[in-house]
């Protein structure tokens, strides 16, 4: 798709608060207009608070575990014969993926905001689980929504969820995974938004919502940053990134953004193929539209409603994405691809076997496309991958795969 | 605004009330949806909101949102919305105001839509994830493609707030749609002190014909709104009873007459004789 796509009654004029390019904004029901306004001035007086700050940067380091590492895939990169490839370890963050990067910022900000009650959307689980532990943390009420299918798919996540002492409720209706989630958290946010604080999982929604958790997200990127100068001397040459709503690799990419030099490559589920209902490929083959409370890429049919999509991935399983990816895709600056299922759990089992780490099956789909690169590069090319989350909670999915001998090459 | 609805606000009210009713368009088909509109507008409702169905409708609750699931299914579309609304054009001067999420409309294309709307007959738009303040654009292109012919009908919240009210003020047209409370479609609303003081220090803000909706489904709240407003929106609670009925095996006959009595029941709550 072209900037023709765009339609012209959508174009923005200068920059506006809360866009990008002429993606995002906030088409939210009248009712959330004040919220998010409330958000929004929160988020920027927290931004300039250091005891805040502090407090965050105190959390990310005592209780996430970071600086997370940046190893060299040394048996990963002999196999495949070409580029070197460095994993960004999010899978080693406390809870298991990058997501309580996001969650601790925010529940901080619900925390400041004098809100007493949490909500939250999850589609893998990892956003409900690293929702219900900052909300443990700090004795907050957490209430998560979930699909029905998701639920079903990610079991060992929901127990996870209820041992942390929220509660899981499961969204019944539409296509029962992570869109249908986020319309039963927003039904519940509408209701109660006197007292709830909305905890979103990633960089999609309504302003303020891209911004804040991009840069909540960001810390992802300014450590590899810091670490391939260290260790490398000099800045890697790809950066590969999973997408579902775009929150791993927002905050991965960002600080990489002026470095043209610098290759950003974000990867979609393909699922199982090109038609109607058999992948989530939103930016690659999707077109811009209104879902979520912004305008940006997403799965629809010629009558604007929002396709059903399929992904191996729980958490890449969604319509939409975040509208500063359809911006970076808009201006050129990043490169979207797309990855079938079958080609995410064989990058698993790869990697499983090559170095000893099982991947979650979404950042496996930002593995199955270094698997296909790093073999068109010689040992010079540096590749890092983010590997958003570890693949505890997809066992049961992969054993399906090996028990229908789908697993193998 | 379109002479159509003009002509609803600056006359007395018929009932207790002037009452807007909702339904969703091609729940269960189209051909139903027009014979309930015809028969909505002939049993005295003033206006009819008519809803163009979306796969993820954030704003409502569980009775609007099956009726969308059925009217997809069945495989209604904008198109055939416009459609229902041409052909109910022939016969009625009722105004009649679409109630669509953006996306739909956004595909369509805006220009083609704005102007395939007003040729068809429709009035206004509710646009319940089009917060007026981004839809400056939309409405500055729909304005400058139709001129005034269609209303942007401004959705107003308890949890508005001065600013929001302010902006609210210039260039809406129509009336307000005034929220009884906080959350999606449906349930039942309670008409409290807070509610009633809320819609009355509206009119420090705007002109405009004040209609209060969501939650509205008893003769008594509407009699006690009828005090304070300009108009009252009956939507999921109509909604649910035809449905109840077409979930029923029922001759042509009883369905019609299962019909009427659901009209006589939306005339009676605004004591339309
Ligand atoms: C491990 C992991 N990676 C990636 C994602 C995709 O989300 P995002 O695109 O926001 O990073 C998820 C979402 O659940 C996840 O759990």
């Amino acid at each position: 798709m072209t900037t023709s796509s765009i339609d012209p009654v959508m174009k923005i004029e200068g920059r506006t608060a809360g866009r990008f390019g002429d993606f995002g904004g906030a088409y939210v029901p009248e009712i959330l207009v004040p919220a998010l306004r409330e958000l929004a001035k929160a988020y920027e007086s927290a931004q300039k608070d250091e005891a805040f700050q502090l407090e965050f940067k105190d959390l990310l380091q005592n209780y996430v575990g970071r600086p997370s590492l940046f190893y060299h895939a040394e048996r990963l990169s002999k196999h495949l014969g070409g580029a070197e490839i460095y994993l960004k370890r999010e899978d080693l963050n406390h809870t298991g993926a990058h997501k309580i990067n996001n969650t601790l910022g925010q529940i901080l900000l619900a925390k400041r905001m004098g809100k007493s009650r949490i909500i939250a959307e999850t589609g893998a689980g990892q956003h409900g689980v690293a929702t219900a532990t900052a909300c443990a943390l700090f004795g907050l009420k957490c209430v998560i929504y979930m699909g029905e299918e998701d639920i079903r798919r990610q079991h060992l996540n929901v127990l996870r969820m209820r041992l942390l002492g929220a509660e899981v409720c499961s969204v019944t209706i539409g296509s029962r995974t992570l869109k249908d989630a986020i319309n039963e958290a927003m039904r519940d946010w509408v209701a109660h938004v006197e007292d709830t604080f909305y905890c979103f999982g990633t960089a999609a929604g309504p302003h303020p919502y891209p911004t804040i958790v991009r840069d909540f997200q960001t810390i992802i990127g300014e450590e590899t940053r810091r670490q391939a100068l260290k260790e490398l001397g000099r800045l890697p040459d790809t950066l590969i990134a999973c997408v579902g709503g775009g929150s791993n690799a927002i905050g991965f990419f960002y600080p990489f953004i002026e470095d043209q030099g610098v290759k950003l490559i974000g990867v979609e589920a393909g699922g199982k193929g090109d038609a109607i209902g058999e992948h989530a490929s939103t930016l690659t083959l999707g077109d811009p539209g209104v879902l979520h409370g912004s305008y940006s890429y997403l799965l629809q049919d010629d009558d604007g409603q929002i396709m059903m999509t399929h992904s191996v991935s729980a958490g890449l399983d969604y319509p939409g994405v975040g509208a500063e990816h359809s911006y970076l895709k808009e201006i050129g600056r990043a490169e979207y691809v797309r990855v079938s299922d079958i080609e995410a759990v064989r990058a698993t089992q790869i990697l499983c076997q090559t170095e000893g780490i099982l991947p979650a099956l979404e950042s496996a789909h930002a593995i199955a496309h270094a698997v296909k690169l790093a073999p068109h590069y010689g040992p010079s090319h540096v590749i890092v991958v983010n590997l958003s989350g570890r693949g505890d909670k997809d066992v049961e999915t992969l054993e399906e795969y090996m028990e229908r001998g789908e697993y193998h090459e | 605004m379109s002479k159509r609805l003009d002509r609803i606000f600056s006359q007395p009210a018929k009932g207790k009330t002037r009452l807007i009713a909702y339904l969703m368009a091609g729940d269960p088909t189209p051909e139903t949806t027009l014979r309930r509109l015809k028969g909505l507008a002939d049993y005295g409702v003033d206006v009819l909101e008519l809803g163009v169905p979306f796969s993820d409708p954030i704003a409502d609750g569980p009775v609007i949102q099956s009726a969308g699931e059925r009217a997809l299914k069945g495989g209604m579309t904008l198109v055939k919305t416009l459609e229902i609304v041409r052909e109910f054009r022939v016969l009625h001067e009722t105004p009649v105001l679409l109630m669509s999420y953006l996306n739909p409309l956004l595909r369509y294309g805006w220009g083609k839509f704005v102007k395939d709307a007003v040729e068809a007959g429709v009035d206004g738009l509710i646009l319940p994830d089009l917060p007026w303040k981004e839809g400056t654009n939309l409405r500055t292109e729909t304005k400058r493609l139709v001129g005034t012919q269609l209303s942007f009908i401004p959705i107003v919240a308890q949890t508005s707030q001065e600013e929001d009210l302010l902006e609210l003020s210039i260039g809406s047209q129509g009336f307000i749609y005034v929220l009884s409370r906080n959350g999606i479609t449906g349930g039942e609303a309670e008409i409290s002190a807070k509610v009633t003081g809320f819609i009355n220090g509206l009119k420090q803000h705007t002109q405009l014909p004040r209609c209060v909706g969501f939650g509205i489904q008893t003769a008594k709240q509407v009699h006690c709104l009828a005090e304070y407003c300009d108009g009252v929106i009956i939507g999921s609670a109509i909604v649910r009873q035809f449905s109840e009925l077409d979930k029923k095996e029922l001759s042509e006959l009883e369905l019609r007459k299962g019909e009427t009595e659901i009209l006589e029941w939306v005339a009676e709550i605004n004591s339309i004789k």
